[in-house]
């Protein structure tokens, strides 16, 4: 009996010219999503490539010059020097001779490399730059560049498949188990079907069969087809088991809005109430509850303003600048072996341009940690209330999966930081030394190798997004089961 | 008739439990809104001014100091809001809020909010504006699917047919019924907010407030009614009420969800705009190369016979200004046409992209509703453009006078080397740069560029009303 009402609930779904309907909107929906998120993530690899070519580029012409110059000394004879820092082409030696204006003049690109998933969910990849610049400038500076991208655009969001699972799949589950048990109640065929041997809880369970696994393979079906199409470096396990997380992810909240269609169908109401009980749940929980933990969280722990940051690092500039001799001192007493004789060439443009940005990098620096400390706060609330909401969760999930989650972005950030300490520490040295760079020393420049985080610390971060979604489902299972004993069979 | 057909429609649903529901909910979330919409609004308003008066003294503190040095330091413009940014933030999360104005380099507005906020911040800001575009139309259909399908389903229908009364007169009274009860949820709201604003301290000059609201109300009720009428004619139209509000629903999520961001997709690849690292290479290449491919060294060597010769000079030594302000200033005026051609390149691509979304609102009334109300706001794509244009003004202002000033007080250089200590600037000659201010092109350039969506918006209501007559002309009293 059971196995008939299987066989026949799925037949019944596909002849169905709105299931039929819905199901190539899906189809056509994370194509969409796939070829958007495609293109978003070639364009980002555009802008790095472009970006690093660039720089380097300059860095390449500047050892160029150095070798004409080496060149020149060799076969003039003298002695190789180093080019104090102008703006104007002279006849001395050339610019790249000069450490410090290698050093802060151009720039070294990082890039955070995509995952394999990453075209899945842009998540805050749209507007932060996934490659950044490292310089001898304030570590402020890193951050400075935003992605360029239409703030119309950015405020509507991307059509990525996170999109497609978090907003359209429920409405797709919803549409097709709304009226799972009150429409065969309206007709009054549910009375007959009873007449038969099989109870509510083996029917119930029997069109639930049916149509999570038309769902299950639906999903299946597509995810792998979606990272077929745009997913890359498919030859590496990483990507695999991220596919394997956002399969899991993605069939918890599947299963999670099925549940909730089933436990508003037990309660034995008419379709359209269904109905107007599942939009609305749609909509408290996918548009209204993440924008009220949003202003939760930015009025609880608002962010000080960019704007505030931004005077007290002038006004810092301005007292550094203003007592210049003093913090070039201690500029020195930093670096104290580094002091050159005759201290006289030491009080050139660069060297106290240098020494203000380290004055002004750290009177900025406490500025920066309060702020970094109260986006930090933000997110650990968020990371809190996520649990009222399977939406918030579900975007959580999925930006950790692929790799676009606002820890995977502060850990590469991290590391720009410090890399741009060794970059700094590279080209200060040399400058301070008045030791003109070399052809050859162009090879010693620091590299930066991008460590990806812990797997370990990914999944972390990840548990509580799922077992928290584990649990809304298992909560949403259980209420139907007790409930079931008092559905009514007939219309009353 | 048809006022007594609107009566009891509205009683109807206004006595119904579940009308409370939703409407103390809406309302709840509607209040919310424009309070949060209001704090954020005053304090953001706050610490703008703050923020201008303080870098405008630091401008003038900033120590004396070679003028050069001076333009180098520059000055920040720092947004305001917008006129209605507490009702529709519009894309203030998303745009930068301070521009840094110096020497030798046009910018970026830096500082989006949403770059320091956690990414849930993306689902969407609570605003009056997202309440209004998003659950008003779900309320709409929830209060008006039955309308027709249900009373067909109950029989009513057959009775109130057979009384006499016209299927055009019983459209018109339900949709004045329904409309009375919407209005009186988020007609009340607005109003009770709007008094409530009325008494608080807006700064609004020259920003022609009272159109903007009433253009804006007029957006909405059009919105509203647009949708109004599609529920009647869905409800009028489809098999039974259970039918008319799964099609309702799918078009709701359809134009409030996932028109929007295919909008968007589209526009973006039709119009596409480049990724930071390659415009910024391109620019700065595009810079040193010069804008006709003589770089701005070579290209003032090759002018400067003709420079000195504008002043009645042959030589730097009879040339009347400092030679090194003149090349100073040169260099400022050769990446004119190149921050033209670049910043201009980007800022099109945003504006064809915006105006494409707009179009496809064809196919879905809240995108031309969005991006008229967020005009309206004064939180759009125009203003953050007027913005940026009127910090670049300043910014070539600023460096113009601090480079002339230059040129006039170390003309003695010319002649002479090693007098560096004299270039030496104070708050008196700092103060030659006024103030930055910003005005916007305010709301006649607005209404010109959204005219458009206004004609969308009634070309919405006319297909709505025309849909909705002809779906009551041949209303059904019974199914089947």
């Amino acid at each position: 009996m059971k196995r008939i009402i299987i066989s026949h609930e799925a037949r019944q779904l596909f002849r169905s010219g709105a299931f039929r309907a819905l199901l190539l909107l899906m189809a056509g929906a994370v194509a969409f999503a796939a070829w958007s998120g495609q293109r978003s993530i070639d364009r980002q690899a555009e802008g790095a490539n472009a970006a690093a070519a660039f720089e380097d580029g300059r860095r390449a012409r500047m050892r160029e010059g150095t070798e004409q110059y080496q060149a020149r000394v060799l076969a003039e004879g003298g002695e190789y020097q180093f080019a104090s820092a102008s703006h104007s082409p002279g006849a001395g030696p050339p610019q790249g001779t000069n450490p410090g204006v290698v050093g802060s003049t151009t720039a070294k690109y990082l890039t955070l490399p995509p995952t394999g998933l990453a075209s899945f969910s842009i998540g805050q990849s749209d507007i932060q730059l996934s490659y950044v610049p490292v310089s001898m400038n304030p570590a402020m500076n890193i951050t400075r560049d935003n992605e360029l991208e239409n703030p119309v655009n950015l405020m509507t969001g991307s059509f990525d498949i996170a999109f497609v699972v978090i907003f359209l799949l429920p409405i797709f589950i919803l549409a097709i188990s709304y009226d799972l048990l009150s429409s065969e109640k309206e007709r009054g065929t549910l009375a007959m079907i009873l007449a038969h041997p099989i109870s509510l809880r083996e029917l119930l369970a029997s069109k639930i069969v049916a149509r999570a696994g038309v769902l299950l393979a639906g999903i299946l079906a597509l995810g792998l087809a979606a990272l077929l199409a745009v997913g890359a470096s498919l030859d590496q396990t990483d990507t695999w088991v991220r596919f394997g997380l956002w399969m899991a992810a993605t069939l918890l909240y599947a299963l999670f809005w099925f549940a909730l269609s089933v436990l508003v169908n037990v309660y034995g109401r008419n379709s359209a109430a269904n109905g107007i009980a599942l939009a609305g749940a749609w909509l408290a929980l996918v548009v209204v509850a993440p924008t009220l933990v949003s202003l939760l969280a930015t009025t609880l722990y608002p962010a000080p303003s960019r704007m505030e940051l931004t005077t007290a690092a002038r006004q810092a500039q301005t007292e550094a600048e203003s007592a210049y001799m003093e913090r070039l001192s201690e500029y020195y007493y930093d670096h104290l072996e580094l002091v050159p004789e005759g201290d006289g060439s030491a009080m050139d443009f660069l060297t106290v341009a240098m020494a203000n940005r380290n004055a002004v990098d750290k009177a900025v620096r406490p500025l920066h940690d309060e702020f970094q400390a109260q986006l930090n706060r933000q997110e650990s609330l968020v990371q809190r209330f996520q649990f009222i909401s399977p939406a918030i969760m579900m975007q959580l999930a999925l930006n950790e999966i692929s790799g676009t989650s606002a820890d995977r972005y502060e850990h590469f950030l991290n590391q720009a930081y410090d890399f741009r300490a060794e970059w700094s520490e590279f080209f200060t040295v040399r400058f301070l030394q008045r030791s003109p760079l070399r052809p050859a020393d162009y090879d010693q420049f620091p590299v930066f190798e991008h460590r990806e985080e812990p797997f370990g610390a990914v999944m972390t971060r990840l548990l509580p997004s799922l077992l928290g979604m584990l649990a809304l489902l298992a909560t949403a299972i259980v209420v139907p089961l007790l409930r079931l004993r008092r559905y009514q069979v007939a219309a009353t | 008739m048809i006022v007594a057909i609107a009566r009891k429609e509205f009683l109807e649903i206004v006595r119904d439990g579940r009308f409370k529901w939703t409407a103390g909910i809406m309302a709840l979330l509607l209040l919310t809104a424009m309070a949060a919409g209001y704090q954020k609004y005053s304090a953001y308003m706050d610490m703008q001014r703050l923020s201008q008066d303080k870098t405008n003294a630091q401008w003038l503190n900033q120590g004396d100091k070679n003028p050069h040095a001076g333009a180098h330091y520059g000055n920040y413009a720092f947004k305001p809001a917008g006129p209605l940014a507490f009702f529709d933030n519009g894309i203030n999360n998303y745009a930068g809020t301070a521009l840094f104005m110096e020497a030798h380099k046009q910018n970026f507005a830096i500082g989006r909010p949403a770059s320091d906020q956690s990414s849930i911040g993306r689902f969407g800001d609570l605003s009056g504006a997202m309440i209004l575009q998003l659950l008003m139309p779900l309320l709409i259909i929830f209060l008006g699917f039955t309308a027709f399908a249900g009373e067909r389903e109950s029989g009513a229908l057959r009775q109130v047919l057979s009384m006499g009364v016209s299927n055009r007169q019983l459209l018109w009274g339900k949709a004045l019924g329904i409309g009375a009860a919407v209005l009186l949820i988020v007609g009340l709201c607005v109003a009770a907010g709007g008094v409530a604003l009325s008494f608080a301290d807006l700064p609004m000059e020259n920003e022609s407030l009272g159109a903007r609201v009433a253009l804006m109300a007029l957006a909405y009720l059009l919105y509203g009614v647009i949708f109004l009428f599609l529920t009647l004619a869905v409800s009028a139209w489809a098999k039974n009420a259970r039918a008319a509000l799964m099609l309702l629903i799918g078009f709701w999520a359809f134009a409030a969800f996932l028109a929007p961001k295919a909008a968007v997709e589209i526009s973006k690849a039709a119009h596409p705009t480049p990724a930071f690292g390659k415009w910024m290479a391109d620019m700065r290449s595009h810079q040193m190369r010069g804008i006709d491919g003589v770089p701005p060294f070579a290209r003032f060597e090759q002018e400067s016979r003709e420079i000195f010769a504008g002043y009645g000079a042959d030589s730097i030594a009879e040339l009347p200004v400092y030679v090194g302000a003149l090349r100073l200033q040169k260099f400022e005026e050769y990446d004119f046409p190149v921050f033209e051609k670049h910043y201009g390149e980007l800022r099109d691509s945003y504006t064809l992209q915006r105006r494409l979304q707009d179009r496809i609102g064809i196919v879905a009334p809240t995108l031309p509703l969005r991006s008229l109300s967020m005009a309206l706001a004064g939180t759009d794509l125009i203003r953050h453009v007027d913005f940026a244009d009127a910090a670049e003004a300043h910014r070539r202002d600023m460096a113009r006078k601090v480079n002339d000033y230059l040129g006039k007080a170390a003309v003695s250089l010319n002649t002479g080397y090693g007098g560096g200590n004299v270039l030496i600037a104070d708050e008196a000659v700092f103060a030659i740069v006024p103030p930055f201010k910003f005005e916007s092109q305010g709301l006649g350039a607005v209404l010109a560029e959204h005219s458009g969506n206004f004609i969308g918006l009634a070309l919405w209501l006319a297909a709505a009303l025309g849909l909705a007559l002809w779906s009551a002309r041949r209303l059904k009293a019974e199914e089947g």
